[in-house]
């Protein structure tokens, strides 16, 4: 059973995103910060009448900041639309979906979003969890 | 055909449900023709379209209902108990009726006869005692029945997000056509089209709000339903339904709230011997209320009933394996009342029929808090219970004023603001109050927050804004005040509500996002005293302790004093203070009594307290008496001769005076020295040099600004940038007169007889 991924390059490195989640992929023009926000969240922005939170996915995966913000992948997660940043979009294509291999430990960031793997044209590719790189929220004390 | 029996379907249900809570206030004052005949006049309608309509079985019903109502309008019957409860059948079988050919089901055959006898006038008596609704809300109009259509709310989404996506287009429109020569012509149809779609979007957003009466209009025929089978008598007063509320959050509202009115009559308000008993009055009372406070809606029903066994509610949530014995020992008051809205617990032992079923409390906390609101408990043991619940403003439009702080603009909700002020304003000043600041403005001292600093984003403030929290007011900074616009906003995600700042999300018209601020949460962030965020609200409601007098003293503290001691406040002036006998005295015209001063006196007048134990007196000089306020019961000791305790009052310790010390004497000699505040230049020169000098002449000294707070005069070196030669200030030039604008620094004398001079002491 092949589902449909999104091939994205994030960081260099291709990876794979569940197409059910997403709901669109777009071009992200002006990003409003968010005072004391986790550094994951880079803001928010408009995307037609609606208005989404800015996930840089890099800084989630524990890497440097984006130096570009262009396209991101829009998705809905618990009632709210995210957009994930990414550097380039590939592919679309139906793939299986396959454990990671045994003794695959993965960097701290990487290993938090990726669950699974999918073959794609030859090369192996980290399936994105992107509900997982959303900041949890830390309990409010109020 | 078709149609027209859709209209009257639509029109009858309409009408129906504007009624039912007419019926109950018309029961509850017969007399009131306006109700009469609103009643009358829908019997009469649906008569009517039945007879045209070829509706012989709903016609039947409606002429045997006109009938009976005539009779009552022309004073032939008098609507007793049975009568109205009659009417109220034929009415709801009406609805039965109509409902079952909307879906179009077959009518059900039971036969309507008995209830047209029932209308009769030697009916049966009727078995429940009537309820007293509402006599407290005579004054309501009576509804016209309007026409309408219903719609799902998925629809009405769909159109706000179209709208929104229009006012967009129009935007870029706009901005793309002022780049290039305009011609005058598309320049009037653009003009036009904005007018139309600003018209349109008020239009659509108003379809998704709705006023919460529409979840008022059936309690009192609800609470009668409930109140009349278990001979209860209950009066109710609704108030608040004119606040507005998101359509969709009425209606997931509209289930915990029924429940908790059914509970409330059923559970809390009890039978009319039992309250006679406990000394009420027979009739229970049950007032509704809603309100918006701050970025939430508040809905309070409060019943007079007896409140929660708390003691008996841990037990059986001990019997139920709930709780642990021990855990059910620590659990506060407050803990235990919540126990309410624990799952499978309720706090009456046996089950009724109409509260017992369905959901129970814990159903409905799970409910509201779904919503993103909360709901809670205030007991009154034996006075009755109160339960309040929280609904955010989710959706609701509320007016905002939108504010520019760095780089970025926020909006902030224009009902937390009190005024706006710029900082250029003479009637405004700002203080460093030790490590805060304070805004001064006419007069009114309030605690202040920056923005730009408080969010980290930067920024000049030029504009303040004096924000009514729940707690008290604040003063915020802020760079500027652009704009106001009524927004729809929205929550949003969890990781951008977490810090608290925000109460929502929202697109404004310029296309980029804008964060709601919450007047609260900012407070907060910026470590505001006596302004806390809102959770906390309820906390004033706790058990309340000494009533007592809060002022300024003379060395600067905050301190208060029991009310009960105080005899009054007075000023005198300050030749009726002697240093006598050791102490300081005040003369009064026919005694002498001791006078404390825990600083220095000032020159001219003096503030006093004049305390009494009742058979003596003495006196107290202040600085300033500020208001009565009541200690909370949780008070610090203190370690020091004289004073009580230490309590907190709106976030700021204050210290109590010790009554019983004051009055036995025991309050040491108290620090009489001029205060002066050296202002050091950076080198230790005054505190190695100058201090030990001042010191000897009889000052007492301190060297930051955080303890100048009272200081007599100040010492500063000429140079000195921020120092002003005013009369509280001595200037210390380097270099022997030169001319500069001070006293030679190694020129002792004239050194403490400027001093002297300032603070009015012998040199």
């Amino acid at each position: 059973m092949k589902d449909l991924y999104l091939i994205a390059q994030i960081a260099d490195r291709g990876v794979a995103i569940d197409g059910g989640l997403v709901d669109s992929v777009v071009d992200i023009d002006a990003i409003v910060a968010v005072p004391h926000a986790p550094v994951a969240v880079r803001g928010l922005a408009a995307l037609r009448s609606r208005v989404v939170t800015v996930i840089d996915t890099r800084v989630a995966l524990g890497l440097p900041p984006s130096a570009i913000v262009h396209r991101a992948v829009v998705a809905k997660i618990d009632g709210h639309h995210y957009a994930f940043l990414v550097d380039a979009l590939q592919d679309v294509a139906p793939l299986d979906r396959r454990p990671l291999p045994g003794g695959h430990g993965g960097e701290d960031g990487w290993s938090r979003g990726g669950t699974a793997m999918v073959e794609h044209e030859g090369e192996p590719l980290l399936v994105l969890d992107i509900a997982a790189l959303i900041p949890v929220a830390v309990a409010d004390a109020a | 055909m078709d149609d027209l029996l859709q209209e009257f379907i639509a029109e009858t249900r309409e009408t129906l449900e504007a009624l039912s809570g007419e019926i109950v206030l018309w029961e509850a004052a017969p007399a009131d023709r306006a109700r009469l005949d609103a009643i009358f006049r829908f019997v009469h309608t649906v008569k009517g379209s039945c007879g045209f309509l070829d509706l012989p079985r709903l016609g039947r019903l409606a002429d045997a209902a006109e009938d009976t109502l005539a009779a009552v309008r022309d004073g032939r019957r008098v609507p007793d108990g049975a009568l109205v409860t009659a009417v109220l059948a034929i009415v709801d079988r009406i609805g039965e009726l109509t409902a079952a050919l909307d879906a179009g089901q077959p009518l059900d055959d039971t036969p309507d006869d008995f209830l047209v006898a029932a209308l009769a006038e030697d009916a049966a008596p009727p078995v429940s005692p009537l309820m007293q609704a509402a006599d407290s809300m005579p004054g309501v109009p009576v509804r016209a029945a309007g026409r309408s259509v219903r719609l799902g709310v998925e629809l009405l989404d769909r159109m706000m997000a179209g709208m929104s996506d229009m006012v967009l287009a129009r935007n870029e429109l706009a901005r793309r056509l002022r780049d290039g020569e305009i011609d005058p012509r598309v320049e009037a149809a653009l003009d036009r089209l904005s007018a139309t779609v600003a018209e349109m979007r008020d239009t659509v957003t108003r379809t998704r709000m709705q006023r919460i009466e529409a979840l008022f209009s059936p309690i009192p025929r609800m609470v009668r339903d409930v109140a009349a089978p278990l001979g209860k008598q209950v009066s109710l007063a609704i108030e608040g339904g004119d606040v507005e509320l998101d359509r969709e959050m009425i209606e997931l509202l509209r289930d915990p709230f029924v429940h908790i009115i059914r509970n409330a009559v059923d559970h809390g308000i009890g039978a009319p011997e039992a309250r006679r008993a406990a000394g009420k009055c027979e009739t229970g009372r049950l007032s509704i209320t809603a309100r918006q406070s701050g970025n939430q809606i508040l809905v309070e029903i409060e019943d007079d009933g007896a409140g929660v066994d708390t003691a008996r509610l841990a037990r059986k949530a001990v019997e139920s394996g709930l709780l642990t014995e021990a855990e059910a020992e620590r659990m506060s008051e407050e803990d235990r009342v919540s126990l309410i809205f624990a799952p499978g617990l309720s706090s009456r032992d046996t089950v009724t029929a109409l509260s017992g079923r369905g959901v129970g409390m814990d159903v409905v906390r799970a409910n509201i808090e779904q919503l993103g609101g909360r709901v809670r408990a205030t007991n009154r043991p034996g006075q009755g219970l109160t339960l309040t619940m929280h609904v955010p403003l989710t959706l609701s439009i509320i007016p905002t004023i939108m504010v520019g702080a760095g780089a970025q603009r926020f909006a902030l909700p224009r009902q937390a603001i009190e005024e706006i002020v710029s900082l250029k304003n003479s009637a405004v000043r700002i203080d460093h109050l030790g490590a805060g600041r304070v805004a001064t403005v006419r007069g009114e001292r309030l605690p202040l927050a920056d923005l730009g600093t408080t969010l980290g984003v930067g920024g000049e403030p030029t504009v303040l804004a004096i924000v009514a929290t729940r707690d008290g007011h604040y003063a915020l900074a802020v760079d500027a005040v652009l704009d106001t616009e009524e927004l729809v906003v929205k929550p949003a995600a969890p990781a951008v509500m977490a810090s608290g700042l925000f109460a929502g999300q929202t697109l404004p018209d310029s296309g980029l996002p804008l964060l709601l601020l919450d007047p609260g949460g900012v407070a907060a962030a910026a470590g505001l005293r006596g302004v806390v965020p809102a959770a906390a609200e309820d906390d004033t409601a706790e058990e309340q302790g000494l009533t007592t007098l809060l002022f300024d003293d003379l060395d600067g503290r905050r301190r208060a004093v029991a009310l009960a001691v105080v005899d009054r406040v007075e000023k005198v002036a300050a030749s009726a203070i002697g240093d006598t006998g050791g102490r300081l005295h005040l003369s009064l015209a026919d005694a002498v009594v001791p006078l404390i001063a825990q600083g220095p006196l000032p020159a001219h007048s003096v503030t006093l307290l004049r305390l009494t134990d009742g058979a003596s007196e003495i006196a107290y000089a202040i600085a300033e008496a500020q208001e009565i306020v009541s200690l909370p019961r949780a008070i610090a000791p203190a370690r020091r001769a004289g004073i009580a305790g230490v309590a907190l009052v709106a976030g700021e310790q204050v210290e109590l005076l010790d009554a019983h010390a004051l009055f036995a004497g025991e309050v040491p000699m108290m620090d009489c020295r001029p205060l002066c505040y050296l202002r050091s230049d950076g080198s230790d020169w005054m505190d190695v040099f100058l201090r030990p000098v001042v010191e000897a002449a009889g000052y007492r000294c301190v060297g930051s600004e955080a303890e100048a707070h009272g200081a007599s005069v100040t010492l500063a070196m000429d140079d000195d940038p921020v120092a002003l030669a005013d009369e509280a200030t001595v200037l210390l030039s380097r270099q022997p007169a030169t001319g500069g604008r001070g006293i030679y620094r190694y020129d002792r004398a004239a050194l403490l007889a400027a001093l002297a001079t300032r603070t009015g002491k012998a040199a």
